[in-house]
């Protein structure tokens, strides 16, 4: 899937801003506050109907003005257009496919794949066990319906047994009763059914790390992503270990009022030759392995979902040393269609530009073409 | 222009009703002063109707404008055979289906902490003096397939079961005359996972 143009209306910086973009890497060019990143957003919106940025649709509004207006085009074997259009009166967002309304947001997430890489991304790695969660609980969702209901089975359970436990807190019952017995039930099976995905899942991504890595470090090294769930046990008795830890923990858990042990508290261990990337890794390490995290997640959804997601880069050569970054570049070709942010003019010469190739330069809200 | 303040609390009044908004309520409220004087009071009979002839049946908590619903007093029915039922809707889906000759019990409500529903608010001490009282051979669950009707499901199946009475819960799976590649995939792995011998 190839996004072909772009036009930007009173979208933050961008006044009115008309884009063609190649099929294959598109560099952004252009100083510190200019607007390359807001591309990179209004891409993102047009894939996923919300910003990666902005918690509110009234904040990517251009100064004074009352609307905004993105709309792009999309070529796969049928062209797609796409319009979003916002109004801060009614504080109503519209989104349009060839000039359909389409009413539900789901009826759009999927239909135009899009991974992300950006500076946010050290969460992923230097972060809490929180944000590691959230990164591979997106991946597994955009290939997987049914991991998605899954997930937001267990959350639901986790709300509704945490509120029964406040419940038997106050009423001074410190004891199981039938109905969280059903509960922990309940939650001992929604729960299960994740962390049994997110283990396959792991083996399964563990052979497109090794490969991304490989390409981009040249090395003979082995990165790898392990799951560590419900304490760290590591047995394949899921459900039994699952429910035994909650008998174990059962006191603490109504003393405190809150669901002490399951997918919800699990963590990922990113790991370099079998050495802890959080605890061993150096800035670099870390910001090669996110970059290799959203190259591995680009070509895991490509053969699961059949489809080919577009890809956001931004500002991934900020920390990186040259060869690093002309690796990453000539990676990119293999890609499809990319679009990259990079704040130095002078360090395109060493990246691998490809005849295809578009560099865009912006300045203050404006866009042109360079050679 | 001022709405008169009667027609105001017309639309009001409607308005509070499930599925009706502001606009149609006033639609609605129009029609209704349109309307002839026989026709309108036909209207606020039926109403009035639903509250003062309707109970709920003693036995299931079905609707019924007796102390007892037409399913228990019928005696073409199965009485030692229980469906639990959400709601009284549910029992009409099912009995429209013509093929449960059984009785039904109804919950009015499914287990659910956060909107402070408990098991005592729900029908479910009167489902165990029914289930004492009387011999019963099966109780199937019939509860909707979401969080809190499953995990309702699984605190009966508990209390039933020291009871030793056969538990069962409804099949779930693919819509008749429905198509393979048009059902989601959370449906289509449980029809899966639910597969029978032919």
């Amino acid at each position: 899937m190839i996004l072909s143009s772009v036009q930007l209306k009173n979208f933050r910086s961008h006044r009115n801003t008309e884009i063609n973009f190649s099929g294959n890497i598109n560099y952004i060019t252009g100083g510190n506050g200019q607007g390359k990143t807001t591309l990179l957003e209004s891409i993102y919106y047009l894939c996923t109907t919300k910003s990666n940025i902005a918690k509110a649709d009234s904040d990517v509004v251009c100064f004074n003005e009352e609307n905004f207006e993105i709309k792009g085009s999309f070529n796969n074997s049928i062209n797609n257009e796409v319009r979003i259009y916002y109004s801060a009166e009614e504080n109503k967002k519209y989104y349009f496919k060839n000039d359909k309304q389409v009413f539900r947001a789901a009826e759009v997430i999927g239909q135009f794949p899009v991974v992300l890489l950006t500076p946010a991304d050290h969460a992923i790695t230097q972060g809490s066990p929180s944000d590691r969660r959230k990164f591979i609980d997106s991946v597994i969702s955009q290939a997987s319906e049914t991991y998605l209901k899954n997930l937001l089975d267990y959350n639901k359970t986790l709300k509704q047994r945490s509120q029964l436990l406040s419940r038997l807190k106050e009423q001074k019952q410190f004891f199981y009763t039938t109905e969280l017995e059903a509960w922990t039930e309940k939650l001992v099976a929604a729960g299960s059914e994740i962390i049994k995905a997110r283990k396959r899942f792991c083996k399964e991504f563990n052979r497109f790390i090794a490969e991304s890595y490989n390409v981009i470090m040249e090395s003979d090294e082995i990165p790898g992503v392990a799951y560590n769930y419900l304490d760290g046990s590591g047995t394949d008795e899921i459900e039994k270990l699952f429910s035994d830890m909650l008998s174990q923990k059962k006191d603490e858990e109504l003393r405190r009022a809150s669901n002490l042990i399951g997918p919800h508290r699990d963590d990922f261990i990113f790991s370099i030759n079998d050495l802890n990337l959080k605890t061993f890794g150096s800035q670099g390490q870390h910001k090669t392995f996110q970059v290799v995290l959203r190259f591995a997640e680009f070509f895991y959804l490509k053969e699961m979902t059949n489809r080919v997601p577009i890809f956001l880069l931004d500002d991934v050569f900020g920390e990186l040393d040259i060869n690093r970054s002309s690796k990453i570049s000539s990676y990119l070709s293999k890609v499809g269609q990319a679009f990259i942010t990079l704040t130095d003019f002078t360090n395109l010469s060493y990246l691998q530009k490809e005849e295809d190739d578009l560099i865009l330069y912006v300045s203050k809200g404006n866009v042109s073409y360079g050679t | 222009m001022q709405i008169p303040e009667t027609l105001q609390n017309a639309v009001d009044e409607l308005s509070k009703l499930p599925g009706i908004g502001k606009k149609t309520a006033f639609r609605l409220a129009l029609n209704i002063l349109k309307s002839d004087d026989d026709k309108v009071k036909s209207l606020v009979l039926a109403l009035e109707g639903l509250k003062s002839k309707l109970h709920l049946c003693k036995n299931c908590f079905n609707l019924s404008e007796d102390d007892e619903c037409d399913i228990c007093r019928s005696n073409k029915r199965d009485k030692s055979i229980i469906c639990v039922v959400e709601e009284v809707s549910d029992v009409i889906a099912i009995e429209k289906t013509n093929e449960y000759s059984g009785t039904y019990h109804v919950l009015g409500g499914v287990l659910n902490p956060l909107m402070g529903v408990t098991p005592e608010s729900l029908k479910i001490n009167e489902l165990m003096v029914r289930l004492n009282n009387i011999t019963i051979k099966e109780v199937i669950l019939a509860l909707n397939p979401d969080t809190e009707g499953e995990t309702t499901a699984l605190y009966l199946a508990k209390r039933i079961k020291e009871m030793d009475i056969k538990v069962t819960r409804i099949a779930r799976g693919l819509p008749i005359g429905g198509d393979l590649e048009f059902a989601d995939e959370a449906t289509v792995g449980r029809a899966v996972l639910g597969r029978i011998v032919i």
